[in-house]
């Protein structure tokens, strides 16, 4: 069991590591795509300082602590281009056809899917986020032990499963649509972006939704809200279970989806 | 036929119905698709019943959109089945697709399984440790694959820059990197020119040799008689003959074509009835004939005999019939149904 396990994961990093060999190729690229990344998650964070320039408190929330979540949602970014950048190519591999190898060889297919592509801008992302993560977590009034610092470790990363499992979920959308654009993705990654700041700044019915139908508050506020002790703090506790259940949702709507896939005429 | 050996292929009742949408053309019959969706529905894999034995090589032939891709699909676990049922060496593809993929190779002539910016040792590096090939063996195959295929040549080329031809080697030897017992090959000599088509086939064969089990697609019929015993013709989903392919060409291609030149004009009127099952037509010019026979109703030197009474021959070219005939007929409407298989066939 644990031996399938290895496996699985040394092939990851295989296929990941073929792809990153390809990407070599375009050294140009590699290095335009981190600039990109660092500018765009770089405005973000002006407009935050600038905003906190004017107020206080978000929502009763201080400046590091809304930074931290904003850096929690830009690591999680950041992992999911570099690792999983795959991920997004499911839609023009369904319109296309081109699944059709990846269903007769001995490895799960949405890893080989996930691992089929690599995003450099993802790089960019990381470095910046955990730089801000650190900086955050130096200057938000956090009650430090080391219990509570592994806690920190399992919420960090029950966050960024739940939004792993939600670019899959929301990009195997297209097995039903077939159309050449992950547009059902697109559209939840622009909503995923709506829990880079505290939910409460939010009208009920949208804190809800982030909450339990597309579970975003779980990439940043919830787990955050745990650390500081904030109004939501029990919920943040969830964060791992929550993580559990995406990964078992997408897995199930990936499946269900493979079912559909009807390959091209040529 | 496959009596002597165990099956590895077992369809029945294979069907596959593709749903497409109808839709008027332009805007506004988009619009009203997406109001009222309406859908036909095809099948395009009807009914189909397949027993393939171990080690047979098999061609599987029909005209554009037949249906030979989809079923190559459905017996490879890409699709599911609308209904019916396929077991591949005991297994169902498509529910034991870990399985089923050790024990398969796949070649989709129109598009690479190679990684587009690797070099072709790359990808079939990453192959190699996806299938868990040692490193003796993938250097055993290659260099066995390399004799045929000239691998070593292209081992160090980005798949990017091969050319078709190359591509298609390169691809061969990926999908017969581990070693399968059964291998799908939909199309792997289309748009090669005659030599590559030539290694493709003596790969092709070689591998068959070794006991590999083939079912293959092509529209060039030579790589069908190069490389497999047994001719399997789809015709809008449907299996319209299947069966040896000399017995084909014995039923369905025994018209023998006798082209003749002469050192003078011939009476034909006299000559047709001295062979009343041929017919016999005056070639381009009046020093040439061309006789059409049945190879069971005459022998060729009878036609050659009863030439020479009246003319002296001064050369003649002795047509065979073609695989090419069998097939075009199948194809114009003309042989729909088999004649009854031999139990002992
Ligand atoms: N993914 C698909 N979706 C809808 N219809 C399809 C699909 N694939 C194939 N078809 C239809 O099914 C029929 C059979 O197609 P298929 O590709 O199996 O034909 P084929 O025998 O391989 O033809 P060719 O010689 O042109 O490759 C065609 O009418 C085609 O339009
Ligand atoms: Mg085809």
């Amino acid at each position: 069991m644990t031996g399938e396990w290895m496996r699985t994961a040394r092939l990851y990093v295989r296929l990941l590591g073929a792809q990153l060999r390809a990407a070599a190729q375009y050294k140009a690229d590699f290095l335009v795509m981190i600039f990109a990344a660092v500018l765009s998650q770089g405005v973000g964070l002006i407009f935050l300082a600038a905003l906190f320039a004017r107020v206080p408190h978000l929502d009763g929330w201080s400046f590091w602590l809304v930074a931290l979540m904003y850096a929690m949602v830009t690591v999680a970014e950041g992992i999911g281009s570099l690792l999983f950048e795959g991920t997004w190519r499911l839609a023009a591999m369904v319109n296309s056809g081109e699944l059709d190898y990846l269903l007769v060889r001995p490895y799960p297919v949405a890893l080989q899917l996930m691992s089929s592509a690599v995003g450099f801008n993802g790089l960019g992302n990381l470095v910046l986020g955990t730089a801000m993560i650190v900086v955050a977590l130096c200057y938000a009034p956090l009650q430090w032990s080391p219990l509570q610092g592994l806690i920190l470790v399992l919420l960090a990363g029950s966050a960024v499963v739940v939004k792993l499992a939600m670019n899959l979920a929301t990009n195997a959308a297209s097995f039903w649509l077939q159309g050449r654009n992950p547009v059902v993705a697109y559209a939840m990654h622009q909503v995923g972006e709506l829990a880079r700041y505290p939910l409460g700044i939010y009208p009920v019915g949208l804190r809800v939704v982030l909450t339990t139908v597309v579970p975003f508050a779980f990439t940043s506020y919830y787990p955050v809200s745990y650390l500081a002790d904030g109004v939501d703090a029990t919920i943040g506790l969830l964060t791992p279970a929550v993580a559990v259940a995406c990964v078992f949702i997408a897995i199930w709507v990936f499946r269900r989806g493979l079912r559909r896939y009807e390959s091209a005429g040529s | 036929m496959s009596s002597a050996s165990e099956p590895v292929i077992r369809a029945a009742g294979l069907t596959k119905v593709f749903r497409s949408p109808d839709k008027a053309p332009g805007l506004s019959g988009s619009l009203r698709h997406l109001v009222r969706p309406r859908h036909t529905n095809r099948a395009a894999v009807n009914s189909v019943d397949l027993t393939i034995g171990r080690g047979e090589a098999v061609a599987y032939v029909g005209a554009n959109g037949a249906g030979k891709s989809t079923t190559v699909k459905l017996l490879a676990g890409i699709l599911i089945p609308s209904s019916g049922t396929v077991r591949v060496a005991g297994v169902d593809p498509h529910r034991d697709r870990l399985v089923n993929a050790r024990q398969i190779g796949v070649l989709f002539g129109q598009r690479s399984q190679l990684w587009w910016d690797l070099t072709v040792r790359d990808s079939l590096e990453v192959l190699r440790d996806l299938y868990g090939v040692s490193r003796t063996q993938f250097t055993e195959r290659l260099d066995e694959f390399d004799e045929v295929l000239g691998l070593g040549k292209l081992l160090p080329v980005v798949a990017r820059r091969l050319s078709l031809g190359q591509r298609m080697r390169a691809d061969l030897a990926a999908t017969f990197l581990h070693g399968p017992a059964i291998v799908y090959l939909d199309e792997p000599t289309i748009g090669l020119d005659i030599a590559a088509k030539d290694s493709v086939r003596m790969f092709l064969r070689q591998r068959v040799a070794a006991g590999t089990t083939i079912l293959m697609t092509s529209h060039d019929l030579r790589d069908i008689e190069d490389v497999c015993r047994r001719l399997i013709i789809i015709d809008d989903g449907r299996i319209i003959f299947d069966g040896d392919l000399g017995r084909a060409k014995d039923a369905y291609a025994r018209q023998r074509q006798l082209s003749v030149q002469v050192d003078a004009p011939v009476d034909l009127a006299a000559l047709r009835a001295g062979l009343p099952e041929a017919q016999v037509e005056q070639g381009a010019s009046t020093r040439e004939l061309v006789v059409v026979f049945d190879r069971f109703a005459h022998r060729a030197t009878e036609v050659l005999d009863a030439l020479t009474r009246q003319v002296d021959v001064v050369d003649f070219r002795l047509q065979e019939p073609q695989i090419e005939d069998v097939v075009r007929r199948v194809y114009r409407g003309e042989l729909l149904v088999l004649p009854p298989q031999g139990v002992d066939a």
